[in-house]
């Protein structure tokens, strides 16, 4: 009995051989395991073993069972294997992918969101106001004499009724002290408005960035670090800034900040990007007057402003060579931007 | 301001400043230098030549070919345009070989088939003149064959941008004084600007009344008679040429070098052509004035105007008449210098738009004391120059205004505000060099050319810019921040923004002005209800841009026009922005901001796998849904009725309408050349998005399996989904916890169900929180849910 299970374990390695497919392999599986296998019809055999022979005949048997179903597993497994390579095979991987559709933000929105991130790092949040702004937050409050040239018909859009479209972020400002004690450090990003014709370098309707830090003994140390690390934020951390003193009715001293860039192809060269300065002591008192208090009494507080053209930061940072194109939405331009 | 070199030179000595150094030296105290131009004949290869004769081209009518000496031995044949000279005249000749300004070389050639050997030059192509009209005709004592550079000095010009604050920058003595403290050295102290010795005269009542002291400080004039008119010399031309200006006569000229060397703008009247004394007052209203730039102006009441008897002769500070002033024949004058006030001047030159060097200098404030010394300059540089006798004495109305008050520096205050520790002498010493006196006690006598310094914040930026902003340290302090409500919001729009994105939805900024065209629109006012308005412009710019918009769609729809042109095949734009809108009954404009989205073509990028799915009107409610729906209400479709959307909706967030949709009518998209259906949806993301709501607690994941089963109902055509929805919604049996659709079916044919009618297959989901459900309490659970069908209507079971 146990030569005959032997023998049969013996054909069976050597048949398993010849299963080269599933049909040779189930072929297989009934010769040696079906119900009318060898190894089936060996087992029934097992009735005519002595009692004491028997574990051992019992032990054999199993051991040769347990070699056949594993060639039939091991066949098989190579089998699908053969099967899955065949599958792949010809898959070509340097055939174009399936890519999502990626669109991307519009340089403006990108360019705010850096310099919100970089100034919310310095301890700084955000505040807003209306675009249809009263004369007093645009310009009455900031120092700006009623016989001031931006303040006619001809440079700002004015409504029926006196109100007007801001000419500048910096009336959030006014807003912001109005209805919050200091210590304040604000930005406040959004649109303005001028009466310009639109060409390649004016937009009637431009984004600004504005922003206020008020406190006891803030000085044009504060703002010089201030904005020296915005704009090393934006543009890289060894981007040269320096201040050119300058004029504006709502900050005294002012300025105007340069930095220096190497534009594509060109020599580097200093290129206007903000304005500056110490809050004017009359801001401060307008503010008083206006809220009923003394909390930013000039003697008290002091503060820096700034403000920066988002347009402009974009043209740089890109080189857009038409501030039209930020308007405008082509897919091919913003397309550009998706990675960015 | 144009600022000649060679003039400063008259009061500073600058011969070891390079450009360079001099423009950041200004630049950095808020002096900007805009511009620096090269002076002066500093090109090689031109010299002086002599016209020997002029002949017509014989090509062209507006050309003349000319033989030219030009010291060389042999004449030279020069083809020229200009039409200002006459032969035997001495001009600048370019040789072959020079190089003009502007890089233009010069070399031999044909001009219409004529030989030309070179060019004569204007002023302006040699950058000596700005006079562009024909040749610059040259002395007669000129030697022929001479460089040019031998007879123009060599100057460079500084364009300086002086800011409105400093008026006592806008004349060359200014520009000195302010590089003077600079530069710490000294001016050269010019004989002519000393102490004024005339003797003031107080005006009799025929000689001058002034009336008008709120508008005219102080009035002054000398009479001079027996002048020659007649061309300046040449130091004075030169001078003004420097700057740009062109020499009109000597009296003309000499008003306007004391302008730019003092600042003082003067004004010189014909005295034969004056009817009497002269009256300082306001206008009569509807008065009429023709001035000097040939504009006749009409005039109101409050506006200052000089006059005679009988007629204005100029209007204050801003421009005398055409009429009144000199000419080639005038012999007596009378020389005005004066002090008007800047509000005045700003109002009137605002009103009429007519500015000049004069209403310039005055609108920002000129220096009040130096107006009797400008009229002596003038005074004896006419009398060297033009001749004549001027009268002793100098008649004045009014008073010269107060100088400035001393102005008080708290030394501690100052460095705080600086950020840096100058010592109280080392800050003295910089207002000392601007001009300013120690009285002790802080306190600063201001010059009375400062009337800018009138606080202590004043002296502190004179401080900042003399000492140099760069040698200020920069200080990087920091302080906690509370985010605010804006913070939050920010946040908010930002991720709602970078979804869209992430979802292939380009993020889009348009100009937030719209025409009437675009107003007109039923599209651009889906929002607006019959009460609410849109904000029109008072005065806008152009057609196209006349209110302000009530929406982001007609912006979006230019967009997606655009790009359909540039043959854009997937669009899918949104834009968040401002609207703005109000209430027919209140002037008050409401601003808010929405999301605009609009929506065809490709869902996914085309590909060789085969075609993208177009966009339907389900890609635009699910990308809603998915975007608004997420917290605990969700978001649902009502059906709305609009003129220009097809299967229009509004949106809900719970119960609250927070936007809408709907496919734009056909027959629009078509004219936008917009090859498949086109979205477009609004959200007030006001109402949309609760940028600091609290966080919700999660659920439990389930413990025991779920069990569903399919159920299709024939309902009639016209059902909505939302009813079918809302009856498994309302059924409320703990054990059916879930229900989805899961497919539509209807026969156009009547075949398999009336047209009538249509199938709509639901999943029921049944779970338990505490037990494995058996089949017979599903199928209790599921018999109830029918049973209850005849609530939804004309129901059948299919």
């Amino acid at each position: 009995m146990i030569a005959q299970l032997d023998a049969i374990h013996q054909d069976a390695q050597a048949a398993i051989e010849d299963a080269r497919d599933d049909a040779a392999l189930e072929e297989f599986r009934i010769r040696f395991l079906g119900k009318k296998g060898a190894l089936t019809q060996a087992a029934a055999g097992m009735r005519n073993v002595s009692k004491e022979d028997k574990p051992a005949v019992g032990q054999k048997l199993n051991e040769v069972r347990k070699a056949l179903t594993g060639f039939v597993e091991a066949r098989s497994a190579e089998l699908l294997a053969l099967k899955d390579a065949d599958a792949a095979k010809g898959v070509d991987v340097t055939l174009p992918g399936r890519r999502p559709q990626q669109a991307a933000l519009h340089p403006l929105t990108q360019v705010m969101h850096r310099g919100i991130s970089a100034l919310r790092q310095m301890g700084f949040t955000l505040a807003a106001g209306p675009e249809v702004e009263t004369e007093f937050h645009c310009f009455d409050a900031l120092n700006t004499p009623e016989d001031h040239p931006a303040r006619n018909e001809k440079d700002t859009f004015y409504f029926a009724d006196g109100h007007l479209l801001r000419t500048h972020t910096s009336s959030v400002q006014v807003r912001t002290m109005e209805t919050t004690k200091p210590p304040v450090r604000i930005i406040a990003p959004g649109s303005a408005y001028r009466r310009d014709e639109i060409d390649s370098t004016h937009l009637s309707v431009f984004s600004q960035m504005e922003g206020l830090y008020v406190a006891e003994d803030v000085s044009l140390g504060d703002l010089k670090g201030t904005l020296e690390r915005l704009f090393r934020a934006i543009f890289g951390p060894k981007t040269p800034v320096r201040f050119r003193p300058h004029f504006f009715p709502f900050t005294e001293p002012s300025f105007e900040i340069d930095i220096k860039l190497q534009p594509k192809g060109q020599e580097p060269r200093w290129i206007e990007i903000a304005g500056c300065g110490m809050v004017d002591p009359s801001v401060f008192s307008q503010i008083c007057e206006s809220r009923g208090d003394d909390v930013y009494d000039p003697d008290k507080v002091t503060g820096f402003a700034f403000g920066l053209g988002l347009e402009r930061l974009a043209m740089i940072m890109w080189g857009i060579p038409d501030i039209r194109l930020l308007i405008e939405n082509d897919q091919r331009f913003l397309r550009q931007f998706a990675s960015a | 301001m144009n600022t000649s070199l060679n003039w400063l030179q008259d009061h500073i000595d600058l011969s070891d400043y390079s450009t360079d150094t001099l423009s950041d030296l200004l630049t950095f105290a808020g002096v900007e230098v805009e511009g620096v131009q090269a002076r002066g004949a500093v090109v090689d290869h031109v010299v002086v030549g002599q016209i020997k004769s002029s002949d017509p081209h014989p090509g062209a009518d507006r050309l003349s070919v000319c033989q030219v000496d030009d010291g060389s031995g042999t004449l030279r044949q020069i083809v020229c345009g200009a039409k200002n000279y006459k032969v035997d005249d001495k001009v600048p000749v370019a040789l072959p070989g020079a190089v003009l300004p502007g890089d233009f070389k010069i070399k031999e050639g044909k001009l219409r088939g004529v030989d030309s050997n070179g060019m004569m030059c204007s002023g302006r192509e040699l950058q000596l003149t700005e006079d562009h009209d024909g040749l610059l005709i040259l002395k007669t004592e000129a030697a022929t064959g001479m460089p040019i550079g031998e007879l123009f000095e060599s100057d460079t010009l500084l364009e300086l941008e002086i800011t409105p604050n400093r008026p006592d920058c806008l004349s060359h003595l200014g520009i000195a004084r302010e590089l003077a403290a600079l530069a710490k050295r000294p001016l050269k102290g010019v004989a002519h600007h000393g102490a004024t010795t005339v003797i003031q005269q107080a005006a009799k009542p025929e000689e001058i009344t002034l009336d008008a002291t709120e508008s005219c400080a102080f009035y002054t004039a000398r009479r001079i008679s027996g002048v020659t008119v007649g061309p300046s010399p040449d130091w004075l031309k030169s001078k003004l040429e420097a700057i740009g200006l062109r020499p009109i006569n000597n009296i003309v000229d000499i008003t306007n070098y004391v302008l730019f060397e003092m600042g003082q703008p003067l004004h010189a009247f014909d005295v034969a052509k004056l009817d009497g004394g002269i009256r300082v007052r306001l206008a009569n209203d509807g008065e009429k004035f023709a001035a000097l730039d040939g504009d006749e102006y009409a005039l109101q009441t409050n506006d200052l105007v000089i006059a005679d008897q009988s007629k204005v002769v100029a209007i204050g500070g801003v421009m005398g008449g055409e009429d009144s002033g000199v000419t080639d024949g005038t012999t007596d004058l009378l020389l005005e210098s004066a002090y008007f006030t800047p509000s005045h001047i700003r109002r009137i030159s605002r009103r009429l738009d007519l500015s000049s060097d004069s209403s310039y200098r005055f609108e920002r404030g000129i220096d009040p004391a130096q107006t009797v010394g400008a009229s002596e300059l003038a005074t004896k540089l006419i009398l060297e120059i033009a001749g004549g006798e001027a009268e002793d004495v100098l008649l004045v109305a009014g008073e010269v205004p107060a100088p400035p008050s001393p102005v008080t520096l708290d030394h501690g205050r100052a460095q705080r505000l600086l950020g840096v520790d100058l010592t109280e002498a080392e800050m003295g010493e910089i207002l000392t060099g601007l001009g300013l006196e120690s009285q002790g006690d802080g306190a600063w006598k201001v010059p009375t050319f400062r009337g800018d310094l009138e606080r202590h914040v004043d002296l502190v930026e004179e401080i900042a810019r003399v000492y140099g902003i760069d040698k200020i340290p920069a200080r990087e302090v920091a302080s906690f921040a509370e985010p605010s409500k804006e913070d939050a919001r920010y946040d908010a729009t930002h991720q709602l923004r970078q979804r869209l994105v992430d979802l292939g939805y380009d993020d889009c900024l348009t100009i937030k002005l719209i025409s009437d065209a675009q107003l007109g629109d039923d599209l651009c006012s889906l929002r607006l209800g019959r009460q609410t308005q849109a904000v029109p412009l008072k005065k806008p710019l152009s057609q196209d841009h006349t209110t302000l918009r009530p929406s982001v769609i007609p912006g979006l729809l230019d967009v997606a026009e655009r790009n359909i042109r540039q043959g854009a095949t997937s669009l899918k734009f949104f834009e968040i922005g401002t609207v703005f809108s109000k209430h027919e009954k209140s002037p008050k404009v409401l601003e808010s901001q929405q999301l605009g989205i609009v929506l065809s073509g490709d869902m996914a990028n085309p590909s060789w796998h085969g075609d993208a799915p177009g966009a339907d009107l389900y890609d635009l409610i699910g990308l809603c849904e998915a975007l608004f729906g997420g917290g605990k209400q969700a978001v649902s479709m009502r059906r709305l009725e609009q003129e220009s959307l097809l299967a229009a909706a509004e949106i809900l967030l719970g119960k609250t309408v927070i936007g809408r949709l709907g496919q734009v009518i056909p027959a629009r998209a078509r004219e936008m050349d917009c090859q498949g259906p086109l979205y477009v949806a609004e959200i007030d993301l006001g109402k949309a998005i609760k940028p600091s709501a609290p966080a919700e607690p999660v659920t439990d994941l389930p413990k025991f399996p779920a069990i569903t089963r399919d159920i299709a109902l024939e309902v009639p055509a016209d059902m909505e989904n939302a009813e079918v929805a809302n009856f498994f919604s309302k059924r409320n049996d703990v054990l059916l916890v879930g229900f989805k659709m899961f497919d539509l079916f209807a026969d156009p044919t009547g075949e398999k169900l009336p047209v009538d009618r249509k199938s709509v297959a639901y999943t029921l989901t049944y779970r338990s929180n505490d037990r494995t459900l058996k089949s017979e309490e599903i199928d209790k659970a599921h018999a109830k849910v029918l049973a209850a069908l005849p609530k939804l209507g004309d129901v059948r079971q299919r």
